[in-house]
């Protein structure tokens, strides 16, 4: 995520903003802060996580969601100590409203088996021995470090992936998945479906050609290991298989047994004539296909805005089971959520959960019921002096998430990465426009390609994120330009704070979500020597190219065999 | 006489290069095809393209705008790479006014692509011929795609609505006005080649507030009545999603 929130106080300033645009009464307003279905939610009531290690027991469903809304600190999932139970350490005191949990912090804390070890990871299209991480250099040694028995300190990685990325190198089991065109997938209603201010609206996305060699969709993979352990929500009562594959679980789940809401809102019901709620439709996935893979529901006009006290639109919203109160949403400019959790820090709630004493100031100070700027964390224990610059990246357009930008024309629109610097912060610092710099942090540093600009401000230097790969990765040439001057800046990042009052291994994130500070970092910029590699560092042992894999062709002439006319 | 042109509004342009790999999908397939990358996946790729964005920034910070600018043939009513063409390989189309190049004529002797003032030629070196935009002349009259579709590939991937495609000798055409009534402008018009092709500017965004707009006369507040409450069973998405 990047933006306002992808900082250490990017829950207040997002906060800020949304209190400033509740008082200015833009909310769901023509021209201001607009709904989508299922949105607008009242937080409480909603979903919640187990609240203590009794919740997760061998053999066992969890007892609760994996991810909640806290709303209160008996919903964190912590111990007797208030110590985190999970391996992310979300929804603990550490980050009580960890929301989307703290992947960033997963290798780190396994490596370290805090608060445990583990025997197995498995990743899913995440590349985190490279540009999903912050301090990547030191995460690829933790995926291979071993302990004092000379033991993997993550003894099994299980990489699942559709192309040969830096991550897929430390795999011990890959699962070649397949990409978007060879898939069933679903924008779903119970996550993030595209819905627009009009109205809810999903999609699905069927496959337009076969999966190449032995590639299987994940959702396949997962639904067969689910159906083989025998977990609950995937077999009947007497162990018997329940969803044939991936399109019959989507079709056939339901979050409670006949509760009638699934993964798509449209065509539901035996002949496909109810929408939000009904019956799994046994031809529901042929509907979608009809329908361009859309399914859109548009609001009557007058349900169309304020929607949080729209009584109109909260009686169509409850008969819809979307939400399960037709009561006003109100919007908490003073937070009791927020004071809850204060309170707690301040000894206040006689008998309730506590945080532990190293973390209570820091609950205290950041749980604050109404918004305040405060300094970035990692800038907060940075020498500013001797690091003046904020660095930041951003996704390129031309690539927002696509998983493979290697592909022959995507890379030549951005086939290696300069470092946007302010021509007079470039100058000062005795670097030429397109020449060879080193910018370093508190943490690493990297030798990379200065562009001079005038569209950033002084105090603060930026790059592409993930063009530059790894030498060899992504079935490039290890002379490819991506790895040569491309350079990724994720080397100049923690994803833990220096030790400090609250903790040796704080994780470098919000204190209040848990949202990863991807880019408060703080850096130095200077020229290279005249006698160094005009080549970008840190460089990596370049990866060797797997058995099958296909010979890079000299030239290419890509020629797409439909019939004309045919889309 | 019918004179067929792309307008495109630099102000909202965001140089995503969805038409420049859209183009290109649309027509490595085509007739215009193939259109071959050198070095797909090594060091220095390269290859042909129909269209092209260049990004540059203007004025000097913190007055700096950062423009994205969207290039291919402007299919000029006078066109300078086609009288130099000594096999008649390229030639502009009386009917609608597109400038195409005939690969079967063609010797690849680069002479077109001196003569264009705006570098939009592109020498495929392996097939020898030399390319550029057709304003997807294989699409735009193929009354097997539905009429909506009949349009450049790049005019129907813009996510901005950056494109425009029409006939600007209409001068009730979307395009006509657009240039009429938004300053439409063409590139280097001193070369005398009259791009058929315009541009749109940038523009400064101001917003006025009128007092009256900021007192609202029909608050609901004051015409609600109370309704009976109203509970449902069973689960609702509430209790079951995460996010
Ligand atoms: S832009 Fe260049 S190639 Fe296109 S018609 Fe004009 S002169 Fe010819
Ligand atoms: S698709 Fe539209 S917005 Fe994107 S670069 Fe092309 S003209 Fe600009």
């Amino acid at each position: 995520m990047r933006g306002l929130a992808a900082h250490s106080n990017g829950f207040h300033s997002i906060r800020s903003l949304s209190i400033l645009m509740s008082i200015l009464g833009t909310i769901d307003r023509p021209g201001g802060f607009r709904h989508k279905a299922p949105f607008p939610r009242p937080i409480p009531p909603c979903a919640k996580t187990p609240t203590g290690p009794e919740g997760v027991q061998p053999n066992t469903p969890l007892a609760g969601m994996p991810l909640g809304w806290p709303a209160d600190p008996d919903d964190l999932f912590v111990d007797e100590q208030g110590e985190p139970v999970r391996i992310d350490k979300a929804f603990s005191w550490e980050h009580p409203l960890a929301v989307h949990g703290l992947m960033h912090n997963v290798i780190t804390n396994a490596w370290r088996g805090d608060p445990y070890k583990i025997d197995t990871l498995m990743i899913f299209m995440a590349n985190m021995a490279w540009n999903s991480s912050m301090n990547t250099v030191d995460v690829r040694q933790m995926l291979n470090d071993k302990d004092e028995n000379g033991e993997f300190k993550i003894p099994f990685l299980v990489v699942c992936d559709a192309f040969q990325s830096e991550m897929v190198a430390f795999a011990d089991l890959v699962l070649p998945d397949t990409t978007y065109l060879e898939r069933h997938d679903v924008m779903s209603m119970l996550d993030r479906p595209i819905s627009e201010y009009d109205g809810p609206v999903d999609s699905v996305r069927v496959p337009v050609v076969p999966p190449k060699g032995e590639c299987k969709p994940f959702q396949e993979v997962l639904i067969e290991l689910g159906t083989r352990l025998k977990l609950p929500a995937f077999t009947h009562e007497d162990g018997s298989r329940k969803f044939r594959d991936y399109p019959d679980f989507v079709i056939n789940y339901e979050t409670a047994p006949g509760s009638g809401i699934g993964f798509l809102a449209g065509w539901r019901g035996k002949g496909g004539e109810k929408f939000m709620k009904g019956e799994p439709n046994p031809s529901q996935w042929e509907l979608y296909e009809k329908n361009n893979c859309v399914f859109h529901y548009e609001l009557p006009r007058s349900y169309q805005y304020m929607r949080n006290w729209n009584q109109g639109y909260l009686r169509w919203a409850q008969d819809h089971s979307l939400t399960r109160y037709a009561e006003p949403i109100n919007i908490h400019i003073y937070s009791e959520v927020l004071q809850k959790f204060r309170l707690a820090a301040q000894g206040r709630t006689p008998g309730g959960r506590v945080p532990p004493e190293r973390l209570r100031k820091r609950v205290d100070t950041y749980f604050d019921p109404l918004p305040f700027y405060y300094e970035p964390l990692e800038a907060q224990y940075s020498d500013k002096h001797r690091y003046p610059l904020n660095a930041l990246t951003q996704r390129p357009m031309a690539m927002y998430h696509s998983w493979d930008s290697q592909n022959a024309w995507l890379r030549q629109i951005h086939t290696y990465n300069y470092l946007y610097v302010n021509a007079q912060t470039a100058q000062a610092a005795g670097i030429v426009d397109g020449g060879w710099m080193w910018a370093e942090s508190q943490w690493g540093k990297v030798r990379c390609l200065c562009r001079y600009s005038q569209a950033v401000e002084p105090g603060t230097v930026w790059t592409w994120n993930a063009v530059g790969k790894a030498a060899g990765a992504w079935g490039l040439s290890p002379q490819a330009n991506e790895s040569q001057q491309g350079f990724l800046l994720n080397h100049l990042i923690s994803e833990e704070l220096p030790a400090h009052s609250a903790g040796e291994h704080i994780s470098n994130s919000d204190p209040v979500t848990g949202q990863a500070g991807w880019y408060d970092v703080r850096v130095r910029i200077y020229p290279t020597d005249a006698e160094e590699p005009e080549v970008s560092s840190p460089q990596f042992e370049p990866l060797q190219p797997v058995p099958g894999q296909s010979k890079r062709p000299s030239w290419l002439a890509w020629f797409a065999g439909g019939k004309k006319g045919h889309r | 006489m019918t004179q067929l042109a792309l307008v495109i509004d630099l102000n909202v342009c965001v140089g995503c290069h969805a038409c420049v790999t859209s183009c290109k999908q649309w027509n490595t397939s085509g007739p215009a095809g193939y259109m071959s990358d050198d070095n797909p996946y090594d060091k220095d790729p390269t290859g042909t393209f129909f269209n092209r964005v260049q990004t540059f920034e203007v004025g000097d910070y913190p007055n700096t705008e950062t423009v994205h600018f969207p290039k291919s043939c402007l299919h000029c009513e006078d066109p300078p790479c086609v009288p130099v063409c000594p096999t008649g390989a390229s030639y502009k189309r009386e009917s609608d006014g597109i400038v195409l190049v005939d690969y079967d004529k063609c010797i690849g002797c680069k002479y077109c692509s001196w003569a264009c003032p705006y570098g939009m030629r592109e020498i495929d070196e392996h097939q020898k011929v030399m390319k550029k935009c057709t304003l997807c002349v294989d699409r735009i009259y193929d009354t097997s795609l539905p009429e909506a579709e009949r349009k450049p590939a790049c005019v129907m991937a813009c996510p901005t609505n950056a494109r425009l495609f029409g006939d600007v000798h209409d001068p009730e055409s979307e395009v006509s006005l657009a240039i009429r009534e938004r300053g439409g402008y063409p590139l280097m018009p001193e070369w005398g080649t009259k791009p058929a092709n315009h541009y749109l500017p940038r523009r400064k965004t101001r917003i006025t507030i009128h007092e009256d707009e900021l007192i609202r006369a029909d608050n609901p507040l004051k015409k609600e009545r109370k309704q009976a409450p109203h509970t449902i069973e069973g689960p609702t998405l509430d209790d079951s999603t995460m996010w």
